[in-house]
């Protein structure tokens, strides 16, 4: 008998179980994705012991045929792809026609399914291997049972982590796939205690309140955009709520939450300055595209995609953001950020609605200016109906306006275009924060932090404007790179010449840099060409703007008044009118806020001048 | 230990010995100075390790007043010892070491009593044999280190730019110091009586610390060189420095020996022009200026400008011209820093090319004093 055999299909399966299933949590994803991909409206999750010892997947969707069930368990077995066109063009969760199989081949399942609701089959599985077929009785869609997990493969079993580590992997992907699909409802349920539920009317936002809870779901702003090839929409927060982690931004492709690290990092591009260091967003990005525009068989958990433009993608993600925050006023209200964390739902809807309102207003015409005598041809107007319908809505806004809040349309005329509010000067307490009122309270302001973000607004400016002069060296530096490194650098001359770096290859393993860009500071000038230089040997990508920008902030911060500086009336009015002029009046450059609102209801509500109606009466 | 001494006399000793002592150390005993008494007299150390100074005040003169009672070594903190003897209202003061490094300082009606150290924890001095003897007048060393000094680097990743290149041969001193964007270099007379040549690195700081111990000196100073070390002796007094190692690049073969373009100017006028057009340069984020030389129009024009606040424009007075037209652009700061250390006196500047380093010579000095400033390539 020859040394090289075909392995029996068993083995091969426990083979390609090893990369699909890896834990528990992966066999929910699979089934889960299962339930999805045959629209299901309604997915309960039942485990136990975090899966290990149970994993029940129920759903109502379109169920298997009689004839069918057996052949499922079969590998590279679907219904979701037909042909190898559908490769590229993917539009399901699943479609390698393995994880039934994969499942089966390491753990004791059981399949109950009907398509119609009244006669369904019944199948058990042990080790990749028949049991048991049958028919029984069955209510629409399919719901397995994993008994059992690695029963068969002591060694994976070996490894699996704490009940509590693997009940948190089965809760992170439940959430994931729930946020993919807010059209479908989802109940996880770990021995009787329901973890996550999910509503499934279709509403992201709320399907966020169900997993990350109402407060913060609440404090989620939505976002949108879109170019010829990419449509995003979502929700993510504000700068001041943050986590420590960036796992609470989930990304979504086509339903499909996957891992990108360039995305990821687009969407914190997409925050800039506004986010402190070390603080990451939650978020939820619906990425709509397609399919042919990602390829999602990379890896078996098809949690790695590869998109043909990436680039793009991120340049949208992060300009999206970028715009949708610019448009909401940011600052943040001192009663809120002080207490302890309690929602106020008046707070939230004060932040989506008055916002967006002045740049609607704008656009159309108000009914006054309609009238105008001086307007040119008033008698059309009243004829084309296009016009008199325009005439009823605006009429309706103006009057909605009046109903939502009398004081805002006086306040819209003290805004600027960013939402930012006319600031007028009180006085300074502390030698540190200067006092200012609008007409809607009033707020407290760093000095420090504001001035800061005025000088980095101007700095990042004249920093990008640098000129290509070298100042020549008498005694020339001379640069040791290890091997691999020089390969890279020398493949790179080039584009270092393109920005002042001027480096030539000096024997082996060595550069010569006979002058350097007169914008580098002397003294630093062997460090300074280091670091851009390290650019290159990351990604081959020379990033002078964000090199510059860390210029930018700390000349900012050099230059700015400190806390204990007494300012004068005319000094302190001049900071709070120059602040309202920045693109991000809102945070220093070091995502500090700059700051903080006292609105009048906030205050009312200090002297109890107002009950807080949202807040249960204590009981007695 | 214990003595009597005229204060005056003392802090005039003191004052060189505690500027080899920083604050600033990991040993904590060099934060103070060492007073050792024997029958001859009081011999003051202070040391950071890289200088170290010692000071002797000799019991045969007269006007240090110095009366010896016993014998014996303290190591006193510096920072209060000094302010201390300041302030101390006699014209003499007593010092007595009493038990357990305790030590009275007497001086009229006032009485202090410090901790001392043990000064036998204290360093040892580096060892530098002074057989063959070298030496230099004090005016000259103080020339030397004045006109070169400024132009070594302060950078500490390249160290051996942070320090004087001195290269020592029969009859002269060449001292070359360079941060790679300008050069200085100054030949000066010396009196070596050995065979032997030296040539060796001394960190600037310690050549400045030197030359403020040797103000208002005129005597003759020897040096002593060992491996690692260099030596001045000077009135009683030693001066250490520790030497910088490694290899001083070549500087000989970058200054220029022949020029397409010569100007002739007055040091002192020529350094307030560029003052003036520094003024801006400042501002802007480049710090360069312009030099355009017409010499057929006999017009030498120096620009500055900031995109911010404005230009600047001065015709220079030249004392000269001759050769070929060039415009060249250069940091004003060096030319400034170059120019103040020629003082009030005629310059000659010649230039090759815009991209190559242009010199400046004393007209009375040409030959013994050079310096050395790269131009900036402007797009």
């Amino acid at each position: 008998m020859g040394t090289i055999q075909k392995l029996s299909p068993l083995l091969s399966n426990k083979i390609a179980a090893g990369e699909v299933i890896e834990r528990p949590a992966s066999v929910v994803k699979e089934l889960v994705e299962n339930a999805i991909d045959a629209k299901a409206s309604q997915v309960d999750i039942m485990v136990k012991d975090a899966g290990i010892s149970q994993i029940t997947v129920m759903d109502n969707g379109t169920g298997i045929a009689a004839n069918e069930v057996e052949l499922a368990f079969q590998p590279h077995t679907t219904s979701k792809i037909k042909k190898a066109v559908d490769l590229f063009n993917v539009r399901t969760l699943g479609f390698r026609g393995e994880a039934l199989a994969s499942i089966a081949a390491i753990a004791k399942v059981q399949l109950i399914t009907s398509t119609d609701g009244a006669i369904g089959t019944k199948l058990q599985l042990a080790g990749g291997e028949k049991k048991n077929l049958q028919t029984v009785s069955a209510s629409q869609g399919s719901a397995i049972t994993v008994q059992d997990l690695f029963y068969n493969t002591p060694a994976r079993l070996k490894y699996l982590k704490t009940v509590n580590t693997e009940l948190n992997q089965v809760i992170n992907i439940v959430n994931r796939i729930a946020l993919g699909n807010p059209s479908v409802a989802f109940n996880l349920i770990n021995e009787n205690k329901t973890l996550i539920k999910t509503s499934g009317n279709g509403n992201l936002q709320q399907t966020i309140a169900g997993i990350y809870g109402r407060p913060t779901a609440q404090n989620l702003v939505a976002v949108q955009g879109q170019d010829n090839d990419f449509m995003i929409d979502g929700y993510i927060s504000l700068p001041q709520q943050t986590r420590s982690s960036r796992n609470y931004i989930s990304l979504l492709v086509n339903g499909r939450y996957i891992v990108n690290q360039q995305l990821t990092k687009a969407v914190l591009a997409g925050f800039g300055s506004k986010l402190m260091v070390g603080r990451y967003p939650i978020g939820v990005l619906n990425i709509k595209m397609d399919p042919l525009l990602v390829d999602v068989n990379v890896h078996p958990t098809k949690r790695e995609v590869r998109f043909s433009k990436e680039e793009q993608l991120a340049t949208l993600i992060k300009t999206t953001i970028a715009e949708n925050l610019n448009d909401i006023n940011l600052i943040p209200s001192a009663v809120n950020s002080a207490g302890p964390l309690k929602f106020s739902p008046s707070a939230s809807s004060t932040l989506t609605t008055q916002i967006k309102e002045p740049t609607t207003k704008q656009l159309a015409p108000t009914p006054d200016q309609w009238i105008k005598p001086g307007a040119i041809n008033p008698q059309p107007i009243f004829d084309d109906p296009e016009h008199l319908a325009s005439w009823d809505q605006n009429i309706k806004q103006k009057a909605s306006d009046k109903l939502l809040d009398p004081a805002w349309t006086e306040l819209a005329a003290n805004v600027n275009h960013q939402g930012f509010p006319q600031l007028q000067f009180l006085t300074q307490i502390h030698a540190t924060y200067l006092v200012a009122q609008s007409n809607d309270g009033f707020y407290l302001v760093d000095q420090h932090a504001a001035q800061e973000r005025v000088n980095y607004e101007k700095y990042r400016q004249e920093v990008g404007q640098v000129s290509a002069d070298q100042q020549k060296l008498l005694v020339p530096l001379i640069l040791n790179y290890p091997n691999a490194d020089t390969v890279i650098i020398n493949d790179h001359l080039d584009m270092l010449q393109s920005v002042g770096i001027q480096i030539a290859p000096f024997g082996q393993n060595s550069f010569v840099v006979t002058s350097h860009p007169t914008w580098i500071k002397i003294a630093q000038e062997e460090q300074t060409i280091r670091e851009v230089i390290d650019y290159v040997l990351q990604d081959g990508k020379i990033s002078i703007a964000e090199f510059r920008e860390q210029t930018a902030i700390t000349m900012s911060c050099k230059l700015a008044i400190k806390a204990h500086d007494v300012l004068d009336n005319k000094q302190a009015q001049a900071i709070l009118d120059q602040l309202a002029q920045t693109q991000n009046p809102y945070n220093c450059p070091h995502g500090r806020p700059t700051l903080v609102h006292f609105s009048e209801q906030d205050i009312q509500k200090m002297f109890k001048r107002i009950q807080d109606a949202h807040q249960p009466r204590r009981e007695k | 230990m214990k003595f009597t001494i005229n204060r005056n006399q003392f802090i005039k000793k003191i004052s060189n010995v505690q500027r080899a002592i920083s604050t600033k150390t990991t040993i904590p005993i060099l934060t103070g100075i060492k007073l050792e008494l024997s029958q001859e007299g009081l011999t003051i150390t202070g040391s950071d390790v890289d200088i170290s100074i010692q000071t002797f005040i000799s019991v045969s003169d007269a006007d240090n007043e110095l009366h010896i009672e016993n014998t014996g070594a303290i190591v006193l903190p510096a920072r209060f010892f000094n302010e201390i003897i300041k302030k101390l209202p006699g014209e003499q003061f007593t010092l007595n070491v009493v038990e357990n490094n305790q030590t009275i300082i007497k001086s009229g009606k006032t009485e202090f009593t410090i901790n001392g150290l043990d000064a036998n924890s204290y360093p040892r001095l580096p060892e530098v044999e002074s057989n063959e003897k070298l030496s230099i007048s004090a005016e000259m060393l103080r020339q030397l280190v004045d006109e070169t000094v400024f132009s070594a680097s302060k950078q500490e990743n390249r160290p051996i730019l942070t320090g004087l290149h001195l290269k020592i041969s029969a009859e002269k001193l060449l001292g070359v110091a360079t941060d790679s964007h300008r050069l200085a270099q100054r030949i000066v007379k010396v009196n070596n009586q050995s065979d032997n040549d030296y040539d060796i690195v001394v960190p600037a700081r310690s050549l400045k610390e030197l030359e403020h111990c040797l103000i208002e000196d005129n005597s003759e100073i020897k040096i002593s060189i060992s491996e690692n070390q260099i030596l001045f002796e000077f009135q009683n007094t030693l001066f250490y420095s520790r030497l910088l190692e490694g290899n001083y690049p070549g500087t000989d073969r970058l200054i220029p020996t022949s020029s397409d373009t010569q100007l002739t100017f007055d040091a002192k006028s020529l350094l307030q022009s560029v003052e003036r057009a520094s003024l801006l340069s400042h501002a802007s984020r480049n710090n360069v200026v312009r030099l355009a030389i017409d010499v057929n129009a006999s017009k030498v024009t120096l620009y500055g400008n900031s995109p911010e606040v404005g230009t600047v424009e001065e015709n220079l007075t030249t004392e000269a011209l001759s050769g070929a037209d060039l415009e060249i652009s250069f940091n004003p700061d060096y030319l400034k820093e170059a120019l103040q250390a020629f003082g009030d006196t005629k310059i000659e500047v010649e230039f090759t090319s815009a991209l190559h380093p242009f010199t400046l010579k004393p007209s009375d000095n040409k030959e013994n004093f050079i310096q050395l400033i790269t131009p900036v390539r402007t797009f």
